[in-house]
């Protein structure tokens, strides 16, 4: 099960996976469920601070219901429930006496597809930072452009603030996105297969920035597309039928993965 | 190459002989398209031309004091359409006061916090409220709610307002029957709110799912999500919906004629009677004639003007929130 030498050139020069790095996310037992459909089983998983994620696997895996777990997101549907425990910085999040909104602005999503709000580029960004904090007018002019700096997205929108988000191209309103999430400041960056609407330019500015974010974010990201996954992560997570099949830094999953199903998906065989 | 050329004329050889399709249908059918459409125009063009010939009359003896004129006298023929004009604008103003508010809320009850179960009866009891027919409303409005309505608001309203600055012009009602512009009001905000609340669901319904995830994953609350994202996101609809019934009210005859007191006056107060253009008709057509009926035809004209006016208003108004 050794790796062919063109998948270990990928991992050259990359930075390798901080296992000493403490624990940001620490999953533990948790079970998920759609009605009666058993979403997720049993899954055990820490996710690391400042360190990318990569959660992949076949489509129905759990992977996204997992990410979806994080923030609660998955509660605007009351048929939805987990039990277990997630614990971010050692407090359950799965508690129901946790305040829901505030859990949002300390764990930011992004969504397949950009979701840019109908408003200004500017209240893009502006608008969740006016939820949580109350900041003079130059303070938060300066918190949008910080923002819209780290989202790489500055020298294409500062000379139009003011016209509507949903004008960018696609690639733009996803960093858009990112802006916006990032202007909150949380501690945590879940990306639900961001770039699957993109093109491949677009993908590699993204990608980039994931990586860019990654110095200040601990980031979990759910994607289908497994050199993505290689190329951006220091940890991958492999998931199958709601089950977490294998877990390691990213290098040992793509290069010599414990698990025949694991090596099995990462070389096309199924999936 | 060569090959490639034989087996190409070969495969043509053998094609079937093929009919070419006659074009008598295909003509027929654009022009039978041609004329429906063509239909419509006339019909318009007509109406519109019967109703300026038969205004005419009215139109040039009294010239533009029509308009600010609040005479209506029959026995001298002096008629003027201002307390009509008025009198249809203000109810119809009132109407969406009290029911685009209601509408938001059921829209938004109804696709954001509404449990899965009561979705579809609520749904079909307000879709049920849009088929009851307009003269059921004005019976209902003059015989159940003006009585109810004149004992338990206009008369305690009156009392507290009596002789205060403004509110005590505006709220007060001299003789309180129950009927008024306020009443048809709300009977036209009842009649209009189906059809407001039905069109925003639809187009609240129709918002993605992520974009109403992603602005709930930056941590709003409901309120937020839907003040700040899913009604401005699905604005220009509203704007539509709005329209379709201010439209709906401007030109409701039946109901408004029952409850709006048919008062040709002026008044400050909307709980004192009044009347609209439709009503206004409704009550004369039958024994009206010479420039009493022209007068008549001058009111559906201008009634006429202000819907078309209301449809530009609604158009530029969706033209400005697409820009924004």
């Amino acid at each position: 099960m050794s790796a062919s030498p063109a998948i270990r050139s990928q991992f050259e020069g990359r930075s390798p996976a901080d296992v000493k790095a403490p624990v940001r996310i620490a999953v533990k037992n948790l079970n998920f469920y759609y009605g009666s459909f058993h979403g997720l089983k049993d899954i055990n998983l820490d996710f690391r601070d400042r360190q990318v994620t990569a959660l992949i696997g076949p489509s129905g895996c759990g992977k996204s219901t997992l990410l979806r777990t994080f923030n609660r997101i998955y509660s605007l549907y009351p048929e939805q429930r987990a039990e277990g425990e997630i614990l971010l910085d050692g407090q359950n999040v799965l508690d129901s006496k946790i305040d829901l909104n505030e859990l949002r602005s300390r764990v930011g999503m992004v969504f397949q597809k950009p979701t840019p709000f109908p408003m200004s580029i500017y209240d893009n960004v502006a608008f969740g930072l006016r939820l949580y904090e109350k900041l003079p007018k130059s303070e938060l002019d300066g918190r949008v452009e910080e923002s819209l700096r780290k989202a790489a997205l500055w020298d294409e929108v500062k000379d139009k603030l003011k016209q509507s988000g949903t004008g960018l191209s696609g690639g733009q309103q996803q960093r858009l996105c990112i802006a916006r999430t990032v202007a909150q400041r949380p501690e945590v960056i879940l990306f639900d297969e961001p770039t699957s609407a993109l093109d491949p330019i677009s993908t590699g500015r993204i990608e980039e920035l994931i990586e860019q974010l990654r110095a200040e974010f601990t980031i979990v990201i759910v994607t289908h597309n497994m050199q993505q996954a290689a190329r951006i992560s220091q940890f991958t997570a492999f998931m199958y039928l709601g089950e977490l099949i294998e877990f390691d830094a990213t290098t040992k999953i793509f290069m010599n993965p414990a698990k025949r199903q694991t090596q099995d998906y990462i070389t096309g065989r199924f999936g | 190459m060569t090959a490639l050329t034989q087996t190409l004329t070969v495969a043509r050889e053998s094609a079937v002989a093929r009919i070419a399709p006659s074009k008598t249908g295909d003509r027929l059918f654009q022009g039978a398209a041609y004329a429906s459409a063509l239909f419509v125009l006339m019909v318009l063009a007509g109406i519109l031309g019967s109703i300026i010939y038969g205004a005419w009359p009215a139109f040039s003896e009294f010239g533009f004091g029509f308009l600010t004129s609040s005479a209506w006298n029959i026995g001298t023929e002096q008629f003027g359409a201002l307390p009509a004009v008025i009198g249809t604008v203000a109810a119809a103003m009132l109407a969406l006061l009290i029911g685009v508010p209601i509408s938001l809320g059921i829209a938004v009850y109804l696709t954001q916090l509404c449990p899965g179960w009561a979705r579809k009866p609520v749904a079909m009891t307000i879709e049920l409220l849009a088929s009851v027919p307009s003269i059921i409303y004005g019976m209902w409005g003059l015989f159940v709610f003006a009585p109810l309505f004149a004992r338990f608001v206009q008369v305690p309203v009156s009392n507290l307002v009596e002789g205060l600055p403004i509110v005590g012009t505006i709220l007060y009602a001299r003789i309180p029957s129950g009927v008024g512009v306020l009443t048809a009001g709300i009977i036209l905000a009842i009649m209009i709110v189906p059809f407001v609340a039905s069109i925003t669901r639809d187009m609240l319904d129709q918002i993605p799912t992520v974009l109403r995830e992603s602005a709930y994953g930056i941590g709003c609350t409901t309120w937020e999500v839907v003040r700040h994202v899913l009604v401005p996101q699905a604005s220009v609809s509203i704007i539509g919906a709005i329209m379709l019934g201010l439209g709906r009210a401007l030109g409701e005859t039946m109901a408004v004629t029952f409850v709006i007191g048919n008062a040709n006056r002026l008044s400050a107060s909307i709980f004192d009677p009044g009347s609209t253009i439709a009503s206004r008709i409704a009550n004369e057509f039958n024994e009206a004639d010479g420039l009493q009926l022209s007068s008549l035809m001058a009111l559906g004209c201008l009634l006429f003007i202000i819907t078309f006016v209301v449809l530009i208003i609604a158009r530029l108004l969706v033209r400005r929130t697409k820009v924004a």
